[in-house]
């Protein structure tokens, strides 16, 4: 990443992952089909968050806010106004980014916990919100057979669509990332008080992060309506902002695609685990507490630690620094 | 509007109220001296609601039931509580913050498992004593007798909290521990049982909390989630850490949700939620000084 | 260049800075000494705005800055390296710098253009001048503690200051690394024209180097002066020097 923007291998690697799911519907069962567009979403989710969480260092407790915006304004637009899908499922992403601006600027002025608890609390009365408002969000019931365009409606034209729009929007992420703004959020997240000691001003970065990262959040609601073709509260509910979380966090949060990892072992284990047994949860549970115990760094953290003896040390010193603040 | 409903809606949300008080004075009580937001708050709630009910149905008609659910309930959730830290938590100390909150999210989700489990997911309830159960007449307007209890209780709950932490040893050394960890250290202080301590008082006031509310509502999977949110909100607009602040912010809370009933019946639930957000906008950090 | 004028400020009822006055002349070297807790680095944190001043003047180059948040006193000129290493651990060495020149050359909003390729010549004369060139792809945070400190001066750099301010540049470090890390800050100061206001507790290095000294106690300057009149001077001989030869 030094010399070359992107290193050849891992080019490569990823044209070969793409050009092989762009293949997988002729060879794959149905039901796959759509669990792996669930996992391009859930996948997309969890990059947006961790372009705040493990690039910003932000306490970003209540992402999914976002996601649900982003959900529920296409799902919205098209069932309450009837507008078409080309209106709306862009819409779904400008809203969420503009709530991500709202929520922001009053999280900014905070740090740490106290940010992540102010997020909490303006993300929760969204949902309440939502939850309520029968006449037009449909409560708890949530929105059924939202209509879409005909290229959508089977599997493998959803699989297609959610496919190329996480994919670009997995390019963009990685554009921003290297970006002069990607390098200077990474070192807000390492030292905010050096930052704005050689001129950065730090909340006004972070705030630009979280509109981003609200901005991608609402693509992956779209492409939720997209792929499951409704809407209901616990998109927006609080717990699932705490999955997320653990997406991140399982993949390895400094990592790019950690939270990609991350997604895929979850929705792989929510779909293969509950068919087993009732209490899915528990292994998630478990996972989590037996990874905080021995792998913190995550999946791909703890393999690029085996491999680069040296950005391990670099991590040992970061989160020393992080415990003496 | 009939006065009478207004102060018999009141009453109701003041009932409510402490409820939530006893709930997030633990809650604000563990992120003051740990700086840890117990996430896994709800669902040590949650098992006490279920232990109360088990403990009263085991005692059938025995009139002490409820009393003795009331006490053995919380110590329950607090041998729960001290079984996870000492043999879980204990060890994370010198983690970063992060990993600290995501632990008790996995606790969260194990603990729920685990009362789906042990109860089932059927709706409980339990009935209180015949000396807490219906209601005294004054005129016309009917107090129910388990809120005046839960009226007496709340304020002793507060006032036992300010005796432990500003007259007892253990409260002193945990609230210097919430300031600077390392001064406490130095002072020859096993930090880690101040921790302990501290971690199992929170779990035995959201086992009293759950064991006072059984009798007030229907106990179910799920309950976790209500409360803990709300006294997330409650801990931050009274100021992380405050006990005081909590106590403000469930009177703030319960007290609007009722009186909304008042005037938007179905909304009533999001009125608290817009207080607090309104709370928050002019005050960031909550009412009152967080702990550190 | 930097004026700072009757400056005060209290935490709670401890007066940490109290009466401070120190002029910086354009060019020059000058130190800031004192005992432990005399407010010599509760001074810097004003000057550089980490505090408000509660009151008194800070004038840089004919206009008050006190008060200013830090990212925009180090716009208009002044930089600062800290008393403890502070790096941004998990990026390289060259980005390190380039961060701070990126902030300088007002880039740090651009999003869509390829970080590596920016300010790059900029980045490596630092790197070159310091002498970390070598260690470019190195991550910071692995360096070792004398290098940490001369990346901290380097990303102080990146901000092409025309006043740099140093909070004892050289703690921690073995004689040789300090008389290396000293020879680095003159030389540096005279290629690049920066004016260095540091403080230092190693007398040998402050009476060798700096053109002018404050000396400080209880938050209050006593004097400023030259090394000589500082080395006269009774008052500080008493209160600072304990009368012994210095």
């Amino acid at each position: 990443m030094f010399n070359k923007f992107v290193e050849p291998r891992w080019l490569l690697l990823t044209l070969a992952l793409l050009a092989a799911l762009l293949f997988l519907p002729l060879v794959a069962p149905l039901f796959y089909i759509y669990i792996i567009s669930v996992i391009f979403v859930t996948a997309l989710l969890a990059m947006s968050l961790n372009l705040v969480l493990g690039y910003g260092g932000i306490y970003q407790f209540h992402h999914a806010v976002f996601y649900g915006v982003g959900a529920y304004t296409a799902a919205l637009l098209i069932t309450q106004l009837s507008l078409p899908a080309w209106i709306s499922f862009p819409a779904g992403p400008l809203v969420a980014a503009l709530t991500g601006l709202l929520i922001g600027a009053f999280c900014v002025r905070l740090t740490k916990l106290y940010f992540g608890m102010l997020q909490i609390a303006l993300g929760s009365l969204i949902w309440i919100i939502v939850y309520r408002w029968y006449d037009v969000t449909g409560g708890d019931n949530g929105i059924h057979d939202i209509p879409l365009p005909e290229f959508l409606t089977s599997i493998h034209g959803a699989y297609y669509f959610v496919l190329i729009i996480a994919a670009v929007c997995v390019a963009l992420m990685y554009l921003i990332i290297k970006s002069p703004f990607g390098a200077t959020l990474q070192a807000i997240r390492d030292n905010p008080q050096r930052c704005e000691a050689i001129g950065i001003n730090v909340q006004h970065h972070q705030l630009i992060a979280i509109v981003i990262a609200a901005f991608f959040g609402g693509v992956a609601g779209v492409m939720f309506v997209t792929v499951e073709r409704s809407v209901f509260p616990g998109l927006l509910f609080w717990v699932l902002s705490l999955e997320i979380f653990v997406m991140c966090l399982l993949g390895g949060w400094f990592t790019f695609a950690g939270p990609i990892l991350g997604a895929a072992i979850v929705v792989a284990l929510r779909t293969v685990a509950s068919r087993y047994t009732d209490y899915w949860t528990t292994v998630l549970g478990i996972m989590l507490i037996l990874l905080i115990f021995f792998l913190p760094e995550g999946v791909m953290g703890w393999a690029r630690e085996r491999f680069k003896p040296r950005a391990s040390a670099a991590d040992k010193r970061g989160r020393e620094l992080d415990a003496a603040r | 509007m009939d006065p009478s409903a207004v102060a018999s809606l009141l009453l109701v949300g003041l009932a409510r109220a402490m409820i939530l008080f006893i709930v997030a004075a633990g809650l604000t009580f563990v992120l003051g001296v740990l700086r840890v937001p117990n996430i896994a708050h709800g669902s040590l709630y949650m098992i006490g609601a279920f232990t109360a009910f088990t403990i009263a149905e085991v005692l059938g008609k025995n009139p002490a039931g409820f009393w003795i659910a009331l006490v053995v309930a919380p110590l329950v959730v607090a041998a729960v509580g001290l079984i996870i830290e000492r043999g879980l938590l204990s060890h994370l100390y010198q983690r970063e913050h992060l990993m600290l909150i995501l632990f008790t999210f996995g606790i969260m989700l194990i603990l729920n498992d685990m009362v789906k489990f042990v109860w089932g997911a059927d709706y409980r309830s339990v009935t209180p004593p015949e000396i807490l159960d219906g209601s005294f007449t004054l005129g016309d307007f009917a107090i129910p007798r388990y809120s005046i209890f839960l009226l007496i209780l709340g304020p002793l709950v507060a006032l036992g909290l300010w005796l432990l932490s500003n007259k007892t040893r253990l409260g002193k050394i945990s609230r210097a521990a919430a300031v600077d960890r390392e001064m406490v250290g130095v002072l020859g202080i096993n930090v880690s049982w101040v921790f302990a301590a501290a971690f199992v008082i929170g779990c035995l006031l959201a086992g009293l909390g759950g064991a006072l509310v059984a009798p007030t509502t229907s106990i179910s999977l799920g309950m976790d989630h209500t409360i803990i949110i709300e006294c997330f909100l409650i801990v931050t607009i009274g100021g992380l850490g405050n006990t005081w602040g909590a106590l403000i912010g469930a009177l703030l809370f319960g007290v609007s949700q009722s009186l909304g009933l008042l005037f938007l019946p179905q909304y009533a639930i999001v009125f608290p939620y817009a207080i607090v957000v309104i709370v928050l906008l002019l005050r960031p950090r909550g009412l009152l000084r967080s702990v550190w | 260049m930097l004026r700072v004028e009757n400056v005060g400020k209290a935490f709670d009822d401890f007066m940490a800075v109290n009466g401070a006055r120190l002029t910086v002349e354009r060019g020059a070297l000058v130190a800031v000494i004192g005992p432990n807790g005399a407010g010599k680095t509760t001074l810097f944190n004003l000057i550089t705005g980490l505090y408000k001043p509660d009151r008194g003047k800070i004038i840089f180059e004919d206009k008050e800055i006190g008060g200013l948040a830090p990212y925009e006193i180090c716009r208009r000129g002044i930089a600062r390296a800290f008393q403890i290493a502070n790096i941004f651990p998990r990026l390289s060495v060259f980005e390190n710098v380039q961060v701070a020149v990126l902030a300088r050359q007002r880039k740090s909003h651009n999003l869509f253009q390829p970080a590596q390729n920016l300010a790059r010549d900029e980045t490596d004369a630092i790197l070159d001048n310091t002498g970390l060139f070598p260690q470019a792809r190195r991550v910071a945070g692995a360096l070792s503690h004398g290098d940490q400190r001369i990346l901290e001066i380097a990303i102080a750099l990146g901000s092409e200051p025309r006043l740099l301010i140093l909070d004892e540049p050289t703690a921690g470090m073995s004689p040789e690394e300090t008389a290396k890390t000293m020879n680095l800050v003159q030389q540096l100061a005279r290629a690049r024209g920066i004016t260095i206001l540091f403080c230092e507790h190693d007398m040998d290095i402050v009476f060798s180097f700096a053109q002018s000294i404050m000396v400080m106690r209880h938050g209050e300057t006593i004097l400023q002066g030259t090394p000589d009149e500082v080395r006269q001077n009774h008052q500080v001989q008493e209160a600072y020097l304990g009368g012994a030869d210095a």
